[in-house]
Order: C-alpha cells, then sequence, then structure tokens
C-alpha cells in the first residue's frame, strides 16, 4: 500500500518558505485550531469543498453531478447545503464560474515527488522542496518517504511544523530533512492554549531537542495584533529562543486577514478584525525580539 | 562650466520639447512651407536618381528648417519634431504611390491578406541601427570622407557605374548638409548664447563635431542625439537603437573623469538630459538602448557607467528609452538585481536579453560566433549583426484565421475574401489530424502569399526610400555601393511575426477535446456556434473556455502542439530568399496594435473567444489563461527551439509586487531570468503588477484568472479573494509603486 496524504495545494514558484525559489506542498490535517489561521483548509484531514459565493455565475451545472444533492438552485439562485458534502469534488469539474474547488485529494509519494520534479530547473539557488500544511508531521512516514526519493534525485527538503506532535515523528524525518521551519507563536501557556486549542509544552520540548540535532532551523513567529504583538509577549518569546543553537534565522510573518477563506469553506472566523502589521511596526518587533533573542531576524 | 539650470527647472522645457515647443520663426521655414518646397523641388529634379533627388530634399530641409539651441537644454532643437509629420513624408509617399501603381503585381492579393486579417503587411523603414562604433570613431566629417575614398577606389577601377554615382552622390550630398546644419546650430547659438556657458558649451560641442569626431562624453551623447534626430526626422528611417551606450561611451567617460573634463556629477547630468529628450518623444514604442554585453575576452561588458545609466534611468521615473539587458552567465549579479529591483517598482520599460540563446539562434541562420557575441539588440527585442545586417518587419500572421479558413475551406468569413485555398472544408474533416492537416495548409499558404508580397514590394526599397544616412555608416554597403537599408548590407533580413499564436494552440486543443474527445459537439455545430458568436451557448462556451488544454500551463500534450506549431512556423519561413537579396527569419514577436487589430477581423474562436476580442502575443499565453504559475508557464514557452525563430522570441511575464518583495523577490527574480537562460529562451520581460491592472483584474476577472498573490507561508489567486481584501492588495501595490 503506498502511503497517501491530502494535499490541499501545490505552491510552486514560492519564495518565501525556505530558501530560493521552492514548491510548497501543503497536506490537509492540524492538532492546532489557531485563531488567526491564514490557511484554514489546511485544518480539517478529511476533504472539504471550498465555495467562493461571488465567482458563482448561477449556472447550475454543479445540482445534476452532485451525487449527494448538496447543490440546488432556488428562484435561480445556486445554493450549496454543505452539510450535505462528501467531498468526492465531482461539481469541481464541471463549474462554470470555477466557484468551487475541492481542498485535499489523495497523492501518493509518487506523485507528490513528480509535482516537486517539474520544476527542479527553478530550484538552483539554494531552492528545493518544502513540506506545510496543515501540518505534515502528522504523516510521518510518508514525509520521510517522500523526503528519501527527493534527496536522491538531489532536491534540498525543508520541513515546515507547528511542532504540536510527539518527538517520535520528528525521529523520524530527522535523517531526510535538510532544514526545518518551525512555527512558534506564544511562550506563555495559557495564552497559546486559549488562542490556538492547545498549549506549547510539546512545542517548546521539541524545539529544544530539535535545537541539538545539528540540523538548521528558521523559527517562524506569526505577528498577530493583540496576541503576541505587546512588548512583554515579544520579550517572552525572545528568551524562549535565546541561545539555542541551529538556529539559522528568525522570520516573523505579518498577519493577513484570510476571510474570504473560511467563508469558502464554510468555517466560522473567530479572527476579531485586525489590520495587517505595517513595516515600521514589523521593524520595530523584529528589533526587540533580535534583542531578547539574541538570534538573527529576517 | 556652470550649468544654467537644474534639471527639475528645466523639466518644464524638455516635456515640451516634442509637443509644443516654440521656435523664432527667423530661424528658418514652418513645416507646411518646407514640405510644399520639398515636392517642388522634387518635380524639379525628377530626372535624377532618386539617392540624389532625396538628398537634395534633405539638404533643403537641412538648411531651412527652424532651429534652437536652448538655454535650459545641453541637446539641439530640431523644427522638424513631429514624428507624424516629416518634411519628407510626401516625398516618400510619393514613391511609394508610384511604386504601388506601376511595379507591383500582388497589390490585390496583399489587400486581401490584410483585409481578412489574415497578414498585416507594409514595407517597414523603421527598424534601422547605424554603425555607432564608425559614427563615433569618425565623427561626421569622417564618414563622409571615408565614403569618398570608397568612390574613389571604385572610380580607379572603373566601377563607377551610373548607379554608384548616384548612391556616392546621395551621401556625399547629404553629409555636407549634415555639417552645413550643425554649422546653422552652432552659429545660432554662439549669436543667441548672451553669455549663457551652456549655450555655448553647445556650441563648442558643436563646432567640434564639425571638425572631426567626438572627443568626450557630452559630444559622443550630442553625435548620437543628432544622428537619431537627422535619421528619424530628416531622413526619414527610424532608428530603433541608441546602441550598447555602456560600451561605447565607456572609453570618453574614463577619458573625462581622467582628464578631469568633466565630474561625474556632470557626466550624469549629461546622461540624463539625454535620457529626457527620448522620454520627451514619448512614442509608444520606446527608443531603446542597451547595456551588457560580452567582450572577446568572455568577460560582461558591464563596467561603472552601466550602473551610472541605470541610477540616472532610475531617478527619472521615467518609461522611455527602453532598456535592454543583454545578460550571460558572466553578467554581474549585483548589475541584474539593480534592474529587477527597478523593475519590481512598477517601472515595466525594461527586457531581458539572454546572450546565450541568441548565438544558437543567430549561428543557426549563418552568422559567425563574433557576430553572435557582438549583435545589436534593436527595437522591441530583436537582435541583428552589429553593423552588419539590417531587419525588416514584413509581415504580421494571424494565427487564427487558419482555423477559421479551414472550417470555411479558404473563404475568410470575416470580409467574405476569398484566399485561394481549398481544403475541402468540413466534408474533408473528420479527425483532428484532418483538421490539423488543414490548419497547416492554411496557414502555409498565408506565409506562401505573404512571402510573394513581401518579395514583390521589397524590390523597391531602395526605390521608395533611399537611405543615404545611414548607408553611410555600413562599410559593406560603401563597398558594395548599395543601399544599406536594402542589399547593401551582409545579412539583409525580412521577418515575418506572429500574433495569436497560444489562441490558436488552445483554439486547436478546445477543438480536439470537445469535439474529437469528448464528442460533446459536432464540427458542424461548432462551426455554426462561432458564427453565431456563442449566443445562446454561453455554457458551452465557458466550458470550452475553461477546458484543461489551455497554453502556458506546463501541461505536455498541449506544449508538444505548441512546438509543432512553432516548427512549421520555422521551417516554412526561416532562409527562404527575400525580394532584395537576403533571407526571411520567423519572430514570434507581436507588436501591441496587431494582437488588437487581428482580434478585431477574427470571429469568435473554440478556445471560448469572442469574436473580436484580442488574442495572444508574442510565446506568452492568452491573457487569463495561464493558471499554474510562471515557472509552468516559462516550461511550456521554452518547450519550443527557440532557435526556430532567430527573429525574435519573446515572453511576457506576469507578476504580483508582493511575490518579488524583499531579498527573496530578487533571487526569485534572478531565478527565473536563469531558468529561463537555461532553457534557451531569448527575450523575457517581466510585468509586476501595477495598481491600476489590479483595479482592471477587479472588474474583468476572466482575464486575471492566473493572478497569484503571495507572501509568506500563503498564496492565493487574486480572483479568489473578496473585494474588501483585493483593495488591500490594491492600496498595497499604490505604495509601492508610489
Ligand atoms: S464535492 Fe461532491 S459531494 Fe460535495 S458538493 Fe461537490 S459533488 Fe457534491
Ligand atoms: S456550477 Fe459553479 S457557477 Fe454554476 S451554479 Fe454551481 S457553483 Fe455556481
Amino acid at each position: 500500500m503506498p502511503t497517501v496524504v491530502p494535499l490541499f495545494e501545490a505552491k510552486r514558484f514560492a519564495v518565501h518558505d525556505g530558501p530560493g525559489v521552492r514548491t510548497v506542498l501543503f497536506v490537509k490535517g492540524c492538532p492546532l485550531r489557531c485563531r488567526w489561521c491564514h490557511n484554514p483548509e489546511g485544518q480539517q484531514s478529511q476533504p472539504e469543498l471550498a465555495y467562493y459565493e461571488h465567482k458563482c455565475r448561477q449556472c447550475g451545472e454543479c445540482v445534476a453531478v452532485c451525487p449527494q444533492g448538496a447543490h440546488a438552485m432556488a428562484d435561480g439562485r445556486h445554493v450549496f447545503n454543505r452539510a450535505a458534502c462528501i467531498g468526492c469534488g465531482a461539481c469541481e469539474e464541471v463549474c462554470l464560474g470555477r466557484a468551487l474547488k475541492l481542498m485535499g485529494r489523495p497523492v501518493t509519494v509518487e506523485q507528490a515527488r513528480q509535482i516537486v520534479l517539474e520544476d527542479c530547473e527553478f530550484y538552483a539557488d539554494g531552492g528545493g522542496v518544502t513540506l506545510s500544511g496543515g501540518e505534515p508531521l502528522l504523516y510521518p512516514d510518508f514525509c520521510a518517504e517522500l523526503f528519501t526519493r527527493l534527496k536522491a534525485d538531489g532536491i534540498h527538503c525543508a520541513l515546515d511544523t507547528c511542532g504540536a506532535v510527539g518527538w517520535e515523528c520528528f525521529e523520524r524525518v530527522l535523517p531526510h530533512t535538510d532544514m526545518f521551519l518551525y512555527d512558534v507563536k506564544h511562550a506563555d501557556q495559557a495564552r497559546h492554549c486559549q488562542y490556538t486549542g492547545l498549549s506549547n509544552r510539546q512545542i517548546v520540548e521539541n524545539l529544544k531537542r530539535l535545537a541539538q540535532c545539528g540540523v538548521p532551523v528558521e523559527i517562524r513567529i506569526p505577528v498577530i495584533p493583540g496576541f503576541n504583538d505587546d512588548p512583554v509577549s515579544v520579550r517572552a518569546l525572545g528568551l524562549l529562543l535565546h541561545g539555542l543553537p541551529s538556529i539559522v534565522a528568525v522570520r516573523l510573518l505579518p498577519y493577513h486577514q484570510a476571510h474570504s477563506k473560511y467563508e469558502a469553506i464554510g468555517c466560522p472566523d473567530h479572527m476579531p478584525d485586525a489590520d495587517t502589521p505595517t513595516p515600521a511596526r514589523m521593524a520595530a518587533i523584529a528589533a526587540q525580539l533580535a534583542e531578547s533573542s539574541g538570534q538573527t531576524l529576517r | 562650466m556652470i550649468a544654467t539650470g537644474t534639471l527639475e527647472q528645466d523639466k518644464a522645457y524638455l516635456w515640451s520639447k516634442f509637443k509644443d515647443p516654440v521656435f523664432d520663426p527667423d530661424t528658418g521655414l514652418d513645416s507646411e512651407t518646407i514640405k510644399a518646397n520639398v515636392l517642388k523641388l522634387a518635380e524639379e529634379l525628377k530626372h535624377l536618381p532618386h539617392p540624389v533627388v532625396k538628398a537634395r530634399a534633405f539638404e533643403y530641409v537641412a538648411r531651412h528648417v527652424r532651429i534652437d539651441v536652448n538655454p535650459h537644454d545641453w541637446f539641439v532643437a530640431f523644427g522638424c519634431y513631429d514624428r507624424w509629420n516629416r518634411p519628407l513624408d510626401g516625398l516618400v509617399a510619393k514613391w511609394d504611390r508610384e511604386v504601388d501603381d506601376t511595379r507591383l503585381t500582388t497589390l490585390q492579393l496583399m489587400q486581401n491578406l490584410k483585409q481578412s486579417g489574415a497578414c498585416g503587411m507594409g514595407k517597414d523603414f523603421d527598424h534601422s541601427v547605424p554603425d555607432w562604433d564608425a559614427l563615433f570613431a569618425l565623427g561626421f566629417p569622417g564618414i563622409r570622407q571615408r565614403a569618398r575614398s570608397y568612390r574613389r577606389r571604385r572610380q580607379d577601377s572603373g566601377q563607377l557605374t551610373p548607379e554608384a554615382e548616384a548612391y556616392f552622390d546621395g551621401i556625399e550630398i547629404t553629409y555636407t548638409a549634415i555639417l552645413d546644419m550643425l554649422g546653422r546650430f552652432r552659429d545660432h547659438a554662439l549669436k543667441h548664447a548672451d553669455g549663457d556657458e551652456r549655450v555655448l558649451a553647445c556650441a563648442a560641442c558643436l563646432d567640434s563635431l564639425i571638425q572631426g569626431p567626438p572627443t568626450n562624453t557630452y559630444e559622443v551623447l550630442q553625435l548620437i542625439y543628432l544622428y537619431f534626430m537627422i535619421s528619424e526626422y530628416v531622413d526619414r528611417l527610424q532608428v530603433r537603437s541608441l546602441g550598447n551606450l555602456d560600451r561605447t561611451v565607456y572609453p570618453y567617460y574614463r577619458k573625462d573623469l581622467q582628464e578631469g573634463r568633466y565630474t561625474e556629477a556632470q557626466i550624469r547630468e549629461f546622461f540624463a538630459y539625454f535620457m529626457m529628450q527620448f522620454a520627451s518623444i514619448a512614442n509608444p514604442w520606446g527608443h531603446p538602448f542597451y547595456f551588457g554585453g560580452t567582450r572577446r575576452d568572455g568577460q560582461s561588458e558591464i563596467n561603472e557607467l552601466s550602473y551610472l545609466i541605470l541610477d540616472e534611468f532610475d531617478k527619472l521615473d521615467i518609461c522611455s528609452p527602453k532598456l535592454q539587458l543583454k545578460i550571460s552567465p558572466n553578467t554581474p549579479t549585483e548589475f541584474i538585481d539593480k534592474a529587477v529591483d527597478i523593475i519590481r517598482r512598477g517601472r515595466n520599460s525594461m527586457v531581458f536579453l539572454c546572450e546565450p540563446s541568441i548565438k544558437r539562434a543567430m549561428m543557426g541562420y549563418g552568422a559567425t560566433e563574433e557576430e553572435a557575441r557582438t549583435c545589436d539588440i534593436t527595437g522591441c527585442y530583436e537582435f541583428v549583426p552589429r553593423a552588419r545586417g539590417n531587419t525588416t518587419i514584413v509581415a504580421y500572421l494571424n494565427m487564427l484565421k487558419p482555423l477559421e479558413l479551414a472550417l470555411y475551406d479558404g473563404v475568410d468569413p470575416f470580409a467574405g475574401i476569398d484566399l485561394g485555398c481549398r481544403t475541402g472544408g468540413l466534408d474533408a474533416i473528420r479527425t483532428f489530424d484532418d483538421l490539423h492537416a488543414a490548419y497547416l495548409k492554411q496557414l502555409g499558404h498565408i506565409i506562401e502569399s505573404a512571402i510573394r508580397c513581401a518579395n514583390d514590394f521589397e524590390q523597391h526599397l531602395n526605390f521608395i526610400n533611399p537611405t543615404n544616412a545611414y548607408s553611410a555608416t555600413i562599410e559593406n554597403s560603401l563597398a558594395t555601393a548599395r543601399d544599406a537599408f536594402h542589399d547593401g548590407s551582409i545579412y539583409n533580413i525580412s521577418s515575418i511575426l506572429t500574433a495569436g499564436f497560444a489562441t490558436a494552440v488552445d483554439a486547436m486543443m478546445a477543438v480536439r477535446e470537445f469535439v474529437f474527445e469528448k464528442q460533446e459537439l459536432s464540427l458542424q455545430q461548432l462551426k455554426d456556434v462561432l458564427r453565431d458568436n456563442w449566443k445562446g451557448h454561453e455554457k458551452l462556451r465557458l466550458r470550452m473556455l475553461q477546458g484543461r488544454s489551455k497554453y502556458g500551463n506546463g501541461i505536455d500534450a498541449v506544449d508538444f502542439y505548441a512546438e509543432t506549431l512553432s516548427r512549421f512556423l520555422g521551417n516554412k519561413i526561416n532562409m527562404r530568399p527575400n525580394g532584395r537579396g537576403g533571407f526571411y527569419l520567423a519572430s514570434m514577436h507581436t507588436p501591441p496594435r496587431y494582437y488588437l487589430t487581428h482580434g478585431q477581423k477574427t470571429g469568435a474562436t473554440p478556445d471560448g473567444r469572442l469574436a473580436g476580442e484580442e488574442i495572444s502575443r508574442n510565446i506568452s499565453p492568452t491573457m487569463g489563461m495561464d493558471i499554474n504559475g510562471v515557472t509552468a508557464l516559462i516550461r511550456s514557452a521554452t518547450r519550443m527551439d527557440s532557435a526556430l525563430h532567430p527573429a525574435d522570441f519573446p515572453l511576457d511575464v506576469m507578476l504580483h509586487p508582493a511575490t518579488v518583495e524583499g531579498d527573496e523577490g530578487l533571487v526569485a527574480m534572478r531565478t527565473l531570468l536563469n531558468a529561463y537562460m537555461q532553457r534557451h529562451g531569448i527575450a523575457i520581460q517581466f510585468n509586476v503588477f501595477d495598481a491600476d491592472t489590479l483595479i482592471d483584474a477587479q472588474s474583468n476577472p476572466d482575464k486575471y484568472r492566473g493572478l497569484q498573490v503571495r507572501v509568506c507561508g500563503w498564496n492565493v489567486h487574486f480572483t479568489d479573494l473578496s473585494r474588501k481584501e483585493q483593495d488591500m492588495f490594491i492600496r498595497r501595490a499604490q505604495n509601492i509603486s508610489g
């Protein structure tokens, strides 16, 4: 049986997710439920149908093909009953507005490898593949197997993780991974739990162990207004990172509203309205963090 | 030397220099009088050969056109500044008509090709590049002197035929008139300087150019500008490259700094005013010069001056001159990054040309390695052996028309014109292969017809417009006493361009998918639906529009078909003898006009396009059809062999500004360039979307389906975003492009 994972996106020519130009494979399923999550379609592991209502042309093509009767036309308007949808993807094919997109199609290791290899000529400047999600370490065998093959192809392999998995998952992929992108959100357990649904204990422990393994780690911190952008939180994050070896850089990711993505998959967006932090604000936080962590900021 | 005014103070003058300049009427005649007198003069001289008549007309203009040497400028001003009303227009038009009326046998055929929208055609006097090195080394008097010695040689060997005599007379009269005109400028400057140091400096510069070759940076730039104006506005032959400026001007720049003649700041100022001339002319096609190249020893030509010029261009915030960068693995990364950084701030008037791929293409038609290495970049993104080749564009193929002709058995459904090739209509088309064969036969027939027409009219280029000023700069022309823009160059190249290449691929693939594979409708039904412009079949249209087989997405079967079509074009066109002793080359370039006008003359097409809509350009995908991103696009485009299109092979790449932010953005753009170069791509132009384009995308989402917004960790198609979120990105783009 080949190892199969649900993939919701292959992002080519990615330039901010690891060194050089990369292909990022986003797998579905994540142990966290961060309120600000900008890839909400990556949270559930089962397939979900995204419906972009503003693109619907009211053509009704979807109605006929759905085995579940999830689509209907009422008074000339298209209505989608999400509860009935089983995510088979049949309606995406016929949609005339490109308003429907199935998130999460099963791919085998070999299929994933082929996707990555298609762009191998663009990886020259240190680029390669990044497995992201969701949380790729929910599928450690897939990750290890894919990386083993891609490394034989000479491709640089990076893994973007939230860290909220058992250490044995890291152990499974460590020998095959060239770099980790490690997401850290908050140093305070309670606050972390409140905003992501889980405590940060395991995340912090895994990070400390990972840092001892000698594989380069880039820390990625989403800067979320009202959650971790205050001086106390920033300083605490800095202290958490202070003195950790193997950290090649710390990158701050400014918060971006992803409301249309939530709407598309019919998932409530609990993030209070907030603006993207300005470049000046980002620079100020970066300076604070550089000072307290002693690490290089990107 | 003290400058009279600052650039900021002089900008008002410079911007109006080619729009509504003011000339002292005492300096000459108004342009209507000149035009009328030119025609009178030509009538009096009509017994003389054309090079002489034209030279006399040139001389008349040089003596009588109004002039100015203005304290607000380092460069002189010509009273014939209007590109659409040049003093010799009437004369050339008269000779052109004469050829049409009495000499051409293919006029009706050409008319048919043009009217049906199958192929645009025309006599081209818009693509000359003089031998700048010769002009610099010899100056105007030296060019005349060199022509005299070629004439003497010919005379001594008894080969001065009447035709050769006319050729040399034309040059002699033209260059003497040029020197006299420079004298007019100088004397005017001296008379009106009123102590203004800049005007006096200009007078001294002109005096030096009358005496001999240019001796410093200012004189060299003045010479380029003078030659440009003289050829384009007086001699009526467009100059399509100001040359390899960083290479050609560099020795003067070094010398000026070493000898303390000018400071770096002064040289920057000269370049700023120089570039402002072309910004002010503001023709939509832009006036290009290029950077870089490779020296004989394999080192890059990029030097300090390259950086200086780019810097000044950046500061001016103008979109003409159009800059071209010849790149190869030896080009300093720092320089590429500097250029890329300017582009990503929304300045899209820059294009990269890959030297190794140019070399493959040029050597494939017989150019030597040296000729390929030192080729000039000209026009939009063409390339030609420096000082040894001319290129004309004679035909612009509409790649969709052969499909219409295949469906209508050779009779164009747009204008009802019979183009004369029978492929049997629908009865003869039972499989996709049949359609493909009929398409190629119709396409081949159009190409043959276009070549017949071009062979016919190109025999008369030197009759219609003898190019005295240009020919004198080209050594092979002097040696053969033949017009350099006709058959007097070593390479006399006519190129055949295409429009709608990607749209044609999409259309053919859509027929294959929907008619022959899925059998959703018959070919007859499709033909009817297209004739009715999809009326009543909007769902079908959308399905065919969104079919999976669109060029530019890295899809094997589609790319293979594109490759097949491109090969057919190359095989059919390249190296065919033209009407003036040279040969044809195939080009994938599409000038802006033609993707619109050909589109207007083309009915609805099976790719889901509505009648009259624009078609694709260059080797770029149909707008909005590349939804797999830029890497897939580059893979698709470079699956074709660029060497089969040695007249040009340009790709446009659209990028969202957020994709190319920061250091990573620079790396990303460089990576794209390198990959394109490694895959033998030739020309590539990045368009970083500006706010206006994003606003357009908001209201026309179908055209921008491929537009992706990407920032760290996420990625979304712009058209998937809600209006509010789109607005946010528009605001951001507004901030980036300032
Ligand atoms: S994905 Fe399948 S089940 Fe869900 S709406 Fe579409 S056709 Fe119906
Ligand atoms: S097929 Fe697509 S466009 Fe048509 S009604 Fe369904 S969702 Fe809307």
